[in-house]
C-alpha cells in the first residue's frame, strides 16, 4: 500500500482535479484505490457524488480504524473506494499521524475488512500549513500540481527549501505541471526554465488546461467518463503511468 | 462477503420494485441487449430450484442464479453431474445434486438481461446487480435479480428488503421453487414433494383415498422419465410411489372390506411385479464401483464381466417394461384405477371407514410401535434372522404410517421421531440388502454353473468373493442390531411416541 498525497500550498491548482482524476485513472489500470477527501469542503466526494458522511464529525473518528474503514464508500466504478470529507483540521492531523505510526495497523484493518488497497490517495485541502509536516512525512509520494506560472515558480521553490531546513527526503516530491495552456508564452518559457533547474522533481507530463475538466461539475464525474478522448485525460494518464513508475 | 439480496418473482420485477416504497432512492433498469433463447435445466424432481438456485443454459454459458455470487462456466448439454465439464457451476451443484438424478431441460425460453441499479437522489449507485426476465411461455414471466451493494451502503440493501418485503405481501416475490415450477408450467406442490392435506376429523377413508389419489398421480409423473430412461431415480420414485399405495391398502385395516382390500391388492401388486427385475439391476449397476472396491483384486475381473452381464439384461427388462408401460392393458388399467380413487363411489367400505383420522392414526401407530419394541425387546445375539427381518418389516410399517398421518401430529415433531427410527432402519436394511444380494448372486452362479461360456469360471470365482464379503459385512450389521435398538428406544423417544400416539383410554402398559 502506497500513500500519495495531492498536496500544494496554494489553492486552485488542481489538486482535487487531479486527486479524481488520478483515482479514476489509476482504479481503471486495476490498481485498487482508496481516494480520501481530506478537504471538509468535500470536493473529491462531491464529484463521486458521494455525501459526506453525517457522524464523521466525531472527534474520535480516526482514532477507531473500525470507524475510518465503515465510513468508506464504494465509488461506482471497480476498484476504486472513497472515504468522504469528515473532519475537522484537528482530526487530520490525527489521522495523518496514525497513517505514520501505524501503518501496518490500518494496513490490517483494511484487510480485516477485506479491503487491501494499492493507492491511497489524499487529497489535501488549501492552507494546511500546520499539518504540512504530517504529510510530508507519511505520504511515499508528493504530487504537486505546478501551473506554469512565476508565482507557482516561487512556491514550488519554496516547498524544496522547506524540504531541505527540515531534513525530508525532497525524492517524495514529485511536481507536475497543471492547466497548461502552450499558446501562453509566459508558460511554455516557465516549462522549460524549472525543468531545467528542477529535474526529476518534476514529472515529464503535463496536463493541459480543458473547459472539459471544469465540467466536472456538472457531470459529476472523472473527466475520462464523459470526454474520453480530452487531452486532460491523456494527461492524467500519463500521470498515472509515471506515478506508479515512481512508486 | 457483501450481503446479497436476491428476488425472485412472478411477473415482470421492474413493475414490482416501481410499486416498492423505496423513499428517495430509485431504480435505473438498461435497456438490455434484447431477448435470446434459453433452457432452464434441473433434475426432473428440480433439486436444483429447491436448493434456491436456477440453472440457465444460455448461448453465452450455463449460469447458476440465486447463489451467493452468480456463476458461470462454459456451455454444456444437461447431464448427470459427473459428467458435465469442470467449472465454478458444477462445483457447486455437486453438493446439491445427487449422483443419481440426471439434469435435463425442464423448460424452454425466451430471456431479456438487464444492468439493474438502486440509485439516491445524487443519482449515485448504491445497489447492482443483473435482472434476468426468462418466460417460458407458461404461467407468465419469471424475474430473478441479485443485488450486491457497493462498499459502505449495505443498509440501502435492508431498505430494499424492508420495501420488497412488504411488496411480497402480495404474493408477487417468491421462492427459487416456485419461479421453477411457473417455467415449467406445473404446480410447485408437485415438483418437490407429495404433500397431502389432512384434518383430524375427516374419515378414514377419505384420508386413504387421498394419499392413494395422490400417489397415483406421482407415480404416473414418472412414466416417460423410465420410458427415456433418462436416469434409475425415475423407475426408484416409480415404485415408492405404488409401494405406498399398497401400504395404506393393507394397512390402513378395515378401511376398504375384504374383498376390495384383496382386490387392489392383487392389481396393485401386478403392476409392482413388473418393475422389480428391473429395478435389482439397476441397484446392482449402481453399486457397481463399491462392489468392486469391497473384492480383493483378483475378484475384480470376473466381477466386472459379471456387470457387463447385468448391464445387458437390464436392457432387456427395461425394454420389457417399457413395452408393458406403453401397453393398451397398461394405460386401461391405471384409467381405471384412478377413476375408482376419483370418483370413491364404486370402493366398498369397510367398518372402519368412517372413523376419525386422528382416532385411527392413534390406534394404528401406537399398535404398530408397540410391536416393533415387542419384537426388538425379544432380540439377542442368538435370535435367528428371520426374527430381523420380521423387525424390518414392522419397522417399515410403522415408518409408512408415521408419514401417512405426519400432517395430523405436526410434521416436525414426527420428523424427529422418524429419523431416530430411520438410523435403526439403516441398520436392518444393509443388513437385508446384504442377505437379499448374497442370494440373488448364489442364484446367479447356479445359473452359469450349466453354461459352457469361456468366461464362466472367472465369473463363478469372482461371484465366490463378493458372497463372501457380503456375508462378512451382513455379520457385521446383525451384530449392531441390539444397540441399534438400544439407541431407538431411549426414554426420551418412548415419552414422545406415547405423548403423540397413545390413543385415549387405553390403559397404561
Ligand atoms: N486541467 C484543467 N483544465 C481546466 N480547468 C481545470 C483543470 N484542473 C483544474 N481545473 C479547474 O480549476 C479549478 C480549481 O481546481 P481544483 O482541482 O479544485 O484545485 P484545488 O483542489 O487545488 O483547489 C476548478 O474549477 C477546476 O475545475
Ligand atoms: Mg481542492
Amino acid at each position: 500500500m502506497k500513500i500519495v498525497a495531492c498536496y500544494s500550498n496554494k489553492g486552485g491548482v488542481g489538486k482535487t482535479a487531479s486527486a479524481v482524476n488520478i483515482a479514476y485513472g489509476l482504479a481503471k489500470a486495476g490498481q485498487r484505490v482508496l481516494l480520501c477527501d481530506l478537504d471538509p469542503q468535500g470536493a473529491s466526494g462531491f464529484y463521486f457524488r458521494v455525501k459526506p458522511s453525517k457522524k464523521l464529525t466525531d472527534e474520535r473518528f480516526f482514532t477507531d480504524v473500525k470507524r475510518f474503514t465503515s465510513a468508506i464508500r464504494g465509488s461506482d466504478f471497480d476498484n476504486l473506494d472513497i472515504l468522504p470529507a469528515n473532519m475537522s483540521f484537528r482530526d487530520f492531523d490525527v489521522f495523518l499521524s496514525r497513517m505514520k505510526n501505524s501503518r501496518s495497523r490500518l494496513k490490517k484493518a483494511l484487510k480485516s475488512v477485506d479491503k487491501d488497497y494499492d493507492v491511497v490517495l489524499l487529497d489535501c485541502p488549501p492552507n494546511i500549513s500546520t499539518l504540512s509536516e504530517n504529510v510530508f512525512k507519511s505520504a511515499d509520494a508528493i504530487l504537486v500540481p505546478v501551473i506554469p506560472t512565476t508565482l507557482s515558480e516561487r512556491t514550488f521553490e519554496q516547498l524544496l527549501a522547506f524540504f531541505d531546513e527540515n531534513g525530508l527526503p525532497k525524492k517524495k516530491i514529485l511536481g507536475f505541471f497543471s492547466m497548461v495552456q502552450g499558446t501562453k508564452k509566459l508558460h511554455s518559457e516557465t516549462v522549460a526554465a524549472m525543468r531545467k533547474e528542477y529535474g526529476k522533481r518534476l514529472l515529464d507530463v503535463a496536463v493541459p488546461f480543458s473547459s472539459e475538466v471544469e465540467k466536472m461539475g456538472v457531470h459529476r464525474a472523472p473527466v475520462g467518463t464523459f470526454a474520453r478522448n480530452n487531452a486532460a485525460v491523456k494527461g492524467y494518464d500519463l500521470l498515472c503511468k509515471e506515478l506508479l513508475e515512481r512508486l | 462477503m457483501p450481503d446479497m439480496l436476491t428476488i425472485t418473482s412472478g411477473g415482470d420485477l421492474r413493475t414490482l420494485l416501481r410499486d416498492a416504497d423505496l423513499g428517495k432512492l430509485h431504480l435505473a433498469l438498461d435497456e438490455g441487449e434484447g431477448t435470446s433463447a434459453f433452457a432452464l435445466l434441473d433434475t426432473f424432481d428440480a433439486q436444483v430450484a429447491a436448493a434456491g438456485l436456477l440453472l440457465v443454459l444460455t448461448d453465452a454459458g450455463l449460469h447458476l442464479l440465486g447463489g451467493t455470487e452468480a456463476l458461470v462456466q462454459e456451455r454444456a448439454e444437461p447431464d448427470f453431474i459427473a459428467q458435465m465439464p469442470a467449472g465454478p457451476v458444477t462445483k457447486r451443484l455437486s453438493g446439491i445434486v445427487s449422483p443419481l438424478r440426471t439434469l435435463m431441460t425442464v423448460a424452454e425460453g425466451t430471456l431479456s438481461r438487464h444492468g439493474l441499479r438502486v440509485l439516491d437522489d445524487n443519482e449515485k449507485t448504491h445497489l447492482r446487480g443483473t435482472l434476468w426476465v426468462l418466460d417460458a411461455g407458461k404461467a407468465g414471466a419469471v424475474s430473478v435479480s441479485a443485488l450486491t451493494p457497493l462498499r459502505g451502503y449495505d443498509k440501502t440493501l435492508g431498505k430494499v428488503k424492508a420495501a420488497l418485503s412488504a411488496a411480497a405481501g402480495n404474493g408477487k416475490v417468491g421462492t427459487m421453487l416456485e419461479a421453477s415450477a411457473a417455467l415449467r408450467g406445473e404446480d410447485p406442490a408437485l415438483i418437490g414433494k407429495t404433500r397431502i392435506v389432512m384434518s383430524a376429523d375427516e374419515k378414514a377413508f377419505k384420508a386413504a383415498n387421498d394419499i392413494i389419489r395422490a400417489q397415483l398421480v406421482a407415480a404416473r409423473r414418472q412414466e416417460d422419465g423410465i420410458g427415456a430412461d433418462l436416469d434409475s431415480e425415475f423407475l426408484h420414485e416409480y415404485r415408492v410411489a405404488l409401494r405406498r399405495v399398497r401400504s395404506v391398502i393393507s394397512l390402513f385395516k378395515g378401511v376398504y372390506d375384504e374383498k376390495q382390500t384383496a382386490d387392489l391388492k392383487a392389481r396393485f401388486g401386478a403392476i409392482m411385479a413388473r418393475t422389480g427385475r428391473l429395478r435389482d439391476l439397476d441397484v446392482y449397476l449402481i453399486e457397481r464401483d463399491r462392489y468392486l472396491a469391497l473384492v480383493p483384486e483378483g475378484f475384480r475381473p470376473g466381477i466386472g464381466k459379471l456387470f457387463d452381464m447385468f448391464a445387458a439384461q437390464r436392457d432387456l427388462e427395461h425394454a420389457k417394461l417399457t413395452a408393458y408401460l406403453d401397453s393398451k392393458a397398461y394405460e386401461k388399467e391405471m384409467a381405471r384405477l384412478e377413476k375408482l380413487f376419483d370418483k370413491t363411489k364404486a370402493l366398498s367400505k369397510g367398518p372402519e371407514a368412517n372413523r376419525h383420522a386422528l382416532d385411527y392414526a392413534k390406534a394404528l401407530i401406537w399398535k404398530r410401535y408397540r410391536k416393533v419394541c415387542k419384537i426388538a425387546r425379544g432380540i439377542d445375539e442368538a435370535t435367528p434372522d428371520e426374527q430381523v427381518h420380521e423387525l424390518r418389516i414392522e419397522c417399515k410399517k410403522l415408518r409408512y404410517l408415521m408419514e401417512f398421518f405426519a400432517p395430523l401430529f405436526g410434521d416436525a415433531e414426527v420428523r424427529k421421531l422418524i429419523k431416530a427410527l430411520k438410523k435403526l432402519q439403516d441398520n436392518l436394511g444393509n443388513f437385508n440388502d446384504y442377505s437379499v444380494q448374497q442370494a440373488a448372486l448364489q442364484e446367479q452362479a447356479d445359473a452359469l454353473a450349466g453354461s459352457s461360456e469361456p468366461d464362466t469360471v472367472e465369473i463363478a470365482t469372482g461371484i465366490g468373493g463378493l458372497v463372501t464379503v457380503l456375508h462378512n459385512k451382513q455379520l457385521e450389521e446383525r451384530a449392531r442390531v441390539t444397540a441399534s435398538f438400544a439407541a431407538f428406544d431411549s426414554e426420551e423417544t418412548q415419552a414422545q411416541f406415547r405423548t403423540l400416539f397413545k390413543p385415549e383410554g387405553e390403559a397404561k402398559k
